[in-house]
Order: structure tokens, then sequence, then C-alpha cells
């Protein structure tokens, strides 16, 4: 349990970064959304509260030694495809997706903390076997991954789903996975797309994509909101138009300004000057939890550590690519700054995991 | 764990931060090119975006009469328009919007589709003058985040209040593409005068349009006014039109129920004092666009109502251009006011018989009695006198077969026959027998109203052919300047005694035995002269009985008064009137709310039209007749 003189082994410095993105992302929020007349007006409110509790979460990550966590991530695992399964046949239905379960007073994403749940999973399994994973493990872990990925990917959820496999691809390639292995994944992966686009994809999807590679095809359709994404990036110029001065966001030219594009907003109003302190503290964050992982006591600490920082990573650098209109408009939010209760509370829990490696690295 | 192990794992970690270092990298360089590097693009891009320049139509000069009496004024009415700039369905928005406003959808499409190549950014009008319920259905619509394409414009349009002098006033209606393309001050979309005084002084009433610059929403709701550019509101005009005249005018042709034109003048000017062409139409159906139906009626009548009479008709004047050739034989030195004639009902020239309208003949008459009597006999022999060119020369001198000059679009010119005339379009000789019935106002001769009225404005001022005019002042905002009076399209020195002899037989017509007694106002010594001319002679009259086209005379009453020191000249065409003393009647009114608002009296009151005792005997009647002739 928690030792006193762990409280010094905490990482103040990434917590730091961590409550600075989230406290921007509360500001983004109130400026797009902070208006009298408006029904979302309390969101900033809404979002203070998930920080909250995801800091809560966090202490509760913290606290325990996460080999206890791991040590109990095949139950964990199981009741997280049990949830998945629930929300995909009786969860809650908004926008055509069903991704919900329904609480007194707001509704859970189970799909957040698939995340921190296949981390786990991964982490214990690579870890345990320990050496130079073979195609069998490969191939488990493999299957891990995909029963939740397909569950949230039929949702449908496309975008939170595919943020599981970075978690595997990491975690197997610290493991020591051959590198031609991973070409051949890669290489999979590439010949998958056709029979995808074929087959698999819904009509928006394929719009989706298609318009990313030529926006002006239907300038008004599915290619506005790229165009406008640039639009309102490139107007914040070096400095910014100023806080709640921004035009295209604060008009909503640009859609769910608060969530999938603030940090278009934040481009917007704190200009090119802002975006380097966020993409700043962003990397910050990640090098610095890389840098536990390289600390870490024990293989399973790393993996973990990997498992949890790498679908943050991936929606990191995919939505900030998204928000400049250089990515398919996809639902993938910013973590730590979207607004969004659910993935707040399930990255900050996630995070208490990457500090609690880092401050168990002595004890054994 | 392993040395190995735990070296390779570092290995893979540096790699893996080295890839995360360069991506961030990547993107700071990403943003930095669109933020900094293409920044201006972007930034214009965001303000297209948000900012919208509306039209703000400036209010057309407002038109006064003589004494200050508003003719024609603004009024508010809301206009709604598509702006195409951010549409994202145009079919939907179209759908849409006509079932909202209750329009046929293939109409609005009609209309955005002749606006199709326009700047996206410049409103197409859907409708004009849109009723309260349109608008706030519009207005519901767009606070449902529907229609935010479609904006609600308040616009200043025209209205003619009393609905009064139509073709004098004119309308004004969206400028037409060829408009645009020969005059570069105007833009598509602008409401400009299209006839009357609207048109002629279109520049000085139009005002210059104002723009304001606004923010809008991504739903197209104005957030807040940028910066104004106010509308300069058009130049005010006062008219030389008298409103007690004008509305005399109307109210007096409409208790006579015919159609026709009358012009009324200030002989010593030729300011136009009352104007009017019947029929007529509602000005104000065009102020705020006029829809199809009523445009093909208006086109499709067989009345048309649109053209106007006073300077576009052209008619024989009939008994009406006697003192012409009455003038041209004095001025000649052919006769002199005590030449007699001797009438018994009919003459003979160069082999064939010619009637007066009086078959008994009235026994020898000088030249007043003649005038007065209007003895066809008298007239004949005195044309045949002078000769076809003398009357051209001295009916031209008079106003007639010229244009009047009159600031009122597309004047048509009328016709006084010449010897050169018929060379130069018929390439035949000129027969001295045809100048028999020139004596009469009959064969060639044809005459616009407008130009009888100043024919007797230059009889009443002495020789002066003045120029009529509509416009007496302007005021641009800095107070009312008066305006020059044109100068006189010709002068000519008449002897006075010779004159006097016509301006006599002038004042016998209605206050002696003539036919225009019914025009007398007592105390003010109306000098006039009625005139009935056929349409058709009446051999063709009789082929075309059976047809439903209207064939029964116009009746003209021309006039000044008083005799001496005239201050009103004009003239009363009835079309179809059948007889010249129904014309003086209607000119009777006219007079008399002249000289009763000249004397302090109070203004007549309109009588009916059973109190006009209008004579409909049709002198069809009389068979036989086939040589024209003025019948009175």
């Amino acid at each position: 349990m928690f030792e006193r003189r762990l409280y010094f082994h905490i990482d103040w410095a990434l917590l730091a970064a961590i409550l600075a993105l989230c406290g921007i992302g509360v500001a983004m929020i109130y400026s797009t959304t902070a208006d009298p007349t408006r029904a979302s007006s309390h969101l900033w409110v809404t979002q203070a509260y998930a920080i909250g509790l995801g800091l809560v979460a966090m202490v509760v990550t913290l606290t325990l030694d996460y080999r206890t966590f791991t040590d109990k991530s095949h139950f964990i695992y199981i009741g997280l495809v049990v949830v998945l399964l629930y929300v995909l046949f009786l969860g809650t239905t908004q926008m055509g997706a069903r991704r919900w379960i329904a609480l007194k007073g707001f509704n859970l994403q189970p799909s957040e903390f698939a995340k921190v749940g296949v981390a786990l999973v991964l982490a214990k399994f690579f870890g345990e076997k320990g050496g130079e994973p073979q195609w069998t493990d490969l191939a488990i872990g493999g299957v891990l991954t995909l029963i939740p990925l397909a569950l949230i990917a039929k949702e449908p959820d496309l975008g939170t789903a595919v943020t599981l496999v970075p978690i595997f691809i990491a975690i197997a390639y610290l493991a020591g996975m051959r590198l031609r292995i991973l070409g051949i994944i890669f290489l999979a992966i590439l010949l998958a797309a056709p029979p995808a686009w074929m087959f698999a994809l819904k009509p928006y999807q394929k719009s989706r994509i298609s318009t990313f590679l030529d926006p002006s095809q239907d300038a008004k359709g599915a290619g506005y909101q790229q165009i406008q994404a640039r639009i309102t990036v490139g107007s914040g110029g070096l400095t910014g138009k100023g806080f709640k001065q921004g035009t295209q966001g604060q008009l909503r030219f640009l859609p769910v300004a608060h969530n999938d594009f603030i940090f278009s907003v934040l481009a917007e109003e704190q200009g090119f000057a802002g975006v380097l302190v966020a993409l700043g503290l962003y990397l910050f964050v990640i090098l610095r939890a890389l840098e536990s992982a390289r600390l870490a006591k024990d293989q399973l600490g790393s993996y973990l550590v990997l498992g949890v920082l790498a679908s943050f990573t991936f929606q990191v650098i995919y939505n900030v690519t998204m928000s400049a209109g250089l990515a398919p408009v996809k639902g993938l939010t910013l973590p730590l700054m979207s607004y969004g209760g659910s993935s707040m509370i399930a990255t900050l829990a996630g995070f208490g995991l990457v500090l609690n490696v880092r401050m168990r690295r002595f004890t054994n | 764990m392993a040395i190995e192990e735990r070296r390779k794992a570092n290995q893979r970690l540096s790699g893996l931060q080295f890839v995360i270092a360069v991506l961030f990298s990547l993107l700071a360089v990403c943003f930095w090119v669109l933020q900094v590097v293409q920044h201006a693009k972007f930034e214009e891009l965001a303000e297209n975006n948000h900012q919208r320049t509306l039209a703000w139509r400036a209010p057309r000069g407002l038109v006064f009469d003589r004494d200050g009496r508003v003719m024609v004024e603004n009024r508010h009415s809301y206009s709604i328009s598509i702006v195409r700039e951010h549409t994202k369905n145009l079919d939907h928005t179209i759908r849409t919007l006509a079932a909202v406003v209750g329009l046929d959808e293939a109409g609005v499409r009609a209309i955005v589709d002749r606006h199709r190549r326009e700047p996206t950014y410049r409103p197409i009008t859907i409708i004009q003058d849109a009723s309260l319920a349109q608008v706030a259905a519009v207005v519901a619509h767009r606070l449902d985040s529907e229609l935010p394409d479609v904006v609600v414009e308040q616009v200043p349009t025209r209205r003619y209040p009393d609905m009064i002098g139509a073709h004098l006033f004119g309308y004004v209606g969206e400028v037409s593409d060829a408009q645009v393309a020969e005059n570069e001050a105007l833009k598509s979309g602008d409401i400009v005068g299209q006839a009357g005084v609207e048109k002629v002084y279109n520049a000085l009433l139009k005002g210059e349009d104002g723009a304001k610059r606004v923010v809008v929403n991504s739903v197209g709701r104005e957030i807040r006014t940028l910066d104004e550019d106010e509308p300069t509101e058009g130049k005010r005009l006062q008219l030389t039109i008298d409103y007690d005249v004008q509305k005399a005018i109307e109210e007096a042709f409409a208790s006579a129920q015919f159609n026709g034109a009358a012009v009324v003048l200030d002989p010593t000017s030729g300011a136009v004092l009352g104007f009017t062409s019947r029929p007529s139409y509602d000005p104000n159906a065009f102020a705020s666009g006029i829809d199809r139906e009523t445009w093909t009626t208006l086109n499709s009548d067989d009345l048309r109502p649109l053209q106007d009479r006073a300077t576009q008709g052209r008619y024989s004047p009939g008994s009406t251009f006697k003192m012409a050739v009455g003038l041209a034989a004095l001025e000649e030195g052919v006769i002199t006011p005590d030449f007699h004639v001797s009438c018994a009902g009919h003459a003979t020239f160069y082999g064939r018989p010619f009637a007066c309208w009086k078959k008994s003949g009235h026994g020898s008459v000088d030249l007043r009695h003649a005038i007065e009597q209007s003895c066809d006999v008298y007239f004949y022999t005195v044309a045949n006198m002078v000769g076809i060119d003398k009357i051209n020369k001295w009916s031209t001198a008079l106003g007639l077969g010229v244009k009047s000059g009159i600031d009122l679009p597309n004047e048509l010119q009328g016709l006084v026959p010449s010897t050169e005339w018929k060379q130069r379009v018929k390439k035949e000789k000129w027969y001295a027998g045809e100048t028999i019935s020139v004596g009469i106002g009959q064969g060639a001769v044809a005459v616009t109203p407008v130009s009888m009225a100043v024919y007797m404005a230059t009889l009443a001022n002495g020789g002066t052919r003045v120029t009529p005019h509509l416009l007496k002042a302007v005021d641009d905002g800095t107070g009312w300047k008066p305006m020059p009076v044109p100068p006189p399209q010709s002068k000519i020195e008449i002897d006075h005694d010779k004159l006097q002899a016509i301006r006599d037989g002038l004042w016998m017509v209605v206050n002696a035995g003539g036919t225009g007694g019914r025009a007398r106002i007592p105390g003010h010594d109306v000098a006039g002269k009625t005139g009935t001319a056929q349409v058709i002679s009446n051999a063709g009259r009789l082929a075309a009985a059976r047809s439903n086209k209207d064939l029964r005379d116009n009746g003209w009453f021309v006039f000044f008064a008083p005799r001496d020191n005239p201050e009103i000249a004009g003239v009363v065409f009835l079309e179809h009137g059948i007889h010249g003393p129904n014309a003086a009647q209607v000119a009777h009114h006219i007079l008399d709310t002249f000289f009763a608002k000249k004397d302090g009296r109070p203004l007549p009151v309109v009588p009916t039209h059973e109190q006009m005792r209008l004579d409909y005997k049709d002198p069809y009647a009389r068979k036989g007749d086939n040589q024209g002739g003025g019948q009175e």
C-alpha cells in the first residue's frame, strides 16, 4: 500500500504538465461555449468536475501497486468485454451510435476505459512471458486486442477502436518483436485496406477518406470541416486573435469546436505561439512518461507505461494533424483538452499508472 | 531481467522517443506553414466566412407638386432574398423557401437561374414586397437554423398615393441587362425609373446606395454591424404640376368615362400644370416588382394602357386645325379678317364636291364667324388659296407636326403634310385637291395632344413656341433650387390684329353661338375650339360596321383663357368621344378648378356622369357624306 516515502517519488513535473494541458482545455471550452444565450454554456464546469473525478481515479491507480492491477487484469479485461457487450445491445444511442451507458447525471463511454484495460492485460501477458515474443504470443496478444476492438468498432466507433492497435504494436515492439514482423503487420494492414474499403467501411467513412484526399470535391459537405479547420488554424497567425476573439470557432463555422476541433480553436485564438506551448507540453508529457518506461524496475512496468502512452500519443498526433485539416476528419478527441468526461477520467487514470510505475521503481 | 534484454529495450525506447520528437517537429512545421507562411490567405478566407456586405438601398427622392404637395413618396417594404455565398444545398433552399412563403417552386427557381452568374455574395431577391406573414414565416425558420442563406431586408419602395398621372410620373422597376450595359453607374438589381418622370430624372431621383458590413455566424444570423455606409437619399423634385388641376383632369375623365389624354400648360412658360393619358394603370404595381400576370394583361390589352397617348398618340386634329390654316392665310397676306366666303353647305374644288358639316350652309361668313361656326367651306376655300406648303410652314411655327420637347421619354412627332414630305415619303407629287381636306384638319394631318397644347399656348402668348416642361425646382438636401425654364423652341412675330381676329373667333366659339359653350366659365373669357375627327372614312366605317372595333369619332377641345393675357392653355382629347363638345364638357371642370383656385373660390365638385349630359348621338347615321368633314 501507499508508503509515505513514495510521495517523494511522484513525478511532479509530469503531473504539472498534465494539469497545465487540462487547464488549457478548460479555458478553450470556456472560450467556445460560454455564452449565456446557449444551453451549452456550462460545459466548462462539467469538464472541471470531470478533471476532479479523473484526479480521484488517478489517486486510486497511483495508490495501489501497479502489479496489483496487472495481477487482476484478466478480471478487468473480462469485465470490460462484458460492459462493451452490454453497451452494444443495451447502451444509449446518440447520433446514430450506441456508445454510452446512461448513469445518473452523465453518460459513461466504456470504450475510453478499454484503452487502459487492454494496456493492463497486454502488459501482463507480455511481461510474464519474457523474452522475444513468438508468433503464438503475437497471435494471442492480437486476439486480446481484437476482441474489444471489434466490439467498439461495431458500436460504431471506428476512431476509438483503432486507438487500441498502437497499444498492441508498441508493447510487442518493446518486448522485442522482430522488426521484420512489424513490417509484415504494416504490410498486412496495407493489403487489408482495399477489401476493407470495399466491404467493411460504411459510406460515411468512405466519404470522409475520399474528401480528405480532395476536400474541394465536396466543399460544402464532408470536405467542409476540413477546409474550415485549415482556415481556422491559418487565420490564427503568429499570436492569434485573442481569447474568445476567434471568429471561426465563436461563430460556429467549425463544428464541435469544444470537442474534436479544440486544438484548432487554440490555434486560432492563441496563434502559433499557443500551438508551440501546447505541443511542447504534450511532447514533454510523452517523452517524460517514456522515461518512466526506461526507469521501470520490471518489464511489466515499462510495458504498462508504453501501453498507456501508445494510444495517448497516437490520439494526440492524429487529432492535432486533423485539427490543421491535414488528416481525414475522425471522431477522435484530443486527450486532456477535448470536452469529454469518460476520456478525461480514463486518461488521468492511465497516467496514474504511469506515475505509479515511476514512483515504485525502487520498491520490491 | 537480463542485461541484454534491458539494453535492447532501452534502445527501442530511445528509438520511439526519437520518432515521436520528429513527428512533433513535423507538426510544428506544418502549423508554422499554415499560421505564419500562409496566414494572409487564410485570414482573408476567415473574413469572407463571417463578414457579409449587405446592400442598403437609398430611398428615391420625393416628388412634389408646384405647391409642395407630395405626389410620389416612399414606404417601407420587406424583401426576401437568397445569398448563395454559404449555401450548401441551393436546391434545398429553393424548395424550403418556396414552401415557407407559399410560392411556386418553379417560379423561385426561374428567378435564381436568371441571376445565377452573378457573384454569390449578391442577394437574389425572390420577393420584393413580402407580406408580414411571409416575413414571419422566414424569420421563424431562420431561428431554427434553417434557411441560413435567406435574408429579409427592409427596403424603401416607391408609393404613388393618389394613383393619378401614371404616365406622367411613370414607374420604377429592376434595371434591365441592356440598361446596365449602357450605363456604368447602374448595376444588376438596381431599381430605376422605367417611364415618365421617374425615367427622365432617374439620375436625380436615384440617390446613392449605401452598404453595411456585418458579422454573421455559420447559420447566417447577423451578430453585429462592423461599419455602415449610409445611403444618400435621392434629390427631391418639385414639378410644375398643380395637384388640384391634375386631380380635376383625372376626375373629369373618370366621370366622362372616355379614354384619351389632356395636357394643360402655363402659356407664358410652358410649365405643365396637368397631364394625363387614359386608360391608366397603377404604377404601384410596378414599385414592388410587377408580377407576370399583370404585366401580360397590361401589354395585351387592346386599349394599350401603357401607351402615353399625350406624347405618343397621333390623331387627326379635325376642326381644331382651322386656326392654323386661318393664321397662315392671314400672315401670308392671302386674306384679311374681313375676307368673306359664302357657304351653301357644300362647294366644288377641282371637280369634286366637298360638303360643309351644316347642310343648309352658313351663308356669307368672315374669319371670326367661320371659326365660331366652324364653317368647312370657308377653310376649304382659304386652304386652297394659301397652299399646302404655307399651311405646313405656319402650323410648324405654332407647334404642330414637330416634337414639343417635353421632358418625358419617347415623344413622337406628328405630321403636317407638305409637297416635300409627299415627294420624300410617298415619291409622289402633291395634288392641289389634297390641300382641301387638310384645310379642315383631315387627310394626312396627325398631331399629338401635347403638341396641340403647345399650339394653343403659342396662339395665346402671341407666337412663342414654349417648351412644355415638368421640372420646377430640385432640392439636393441644401434647399430648393429653381430650375431654369427651358428656352422656347421658336418664336414668330404675329401681327396683333390678325391674331386678335383668331382669338375673337375662339372666344365666340365658347361665349357666343359656337360649339364650345360647355366650356364657358363666367368672368374668365375662355377661348377654345372643338373638333370632331373621324378615325375612318364613312365608307370604311360602313364596311367595318360589323367588327367589334370602336370606330366612333374622336373628340377634341383646345383652349386658352382668358382671351386677353391668357394664364392657361391646353387640350382635352377624347378617344372615340364622338363629339368635340363632349371634350369641352371635360375641359370645363379643369378650367373651373383652375380659376376657382386662382379666385380663392372653393374648388368645384366634379360633376357626375349624368350631370355631364354627354352627347352620345352618333353622327354616323348621316350617310352619303363620303368626303370627311369637321362636323361642327
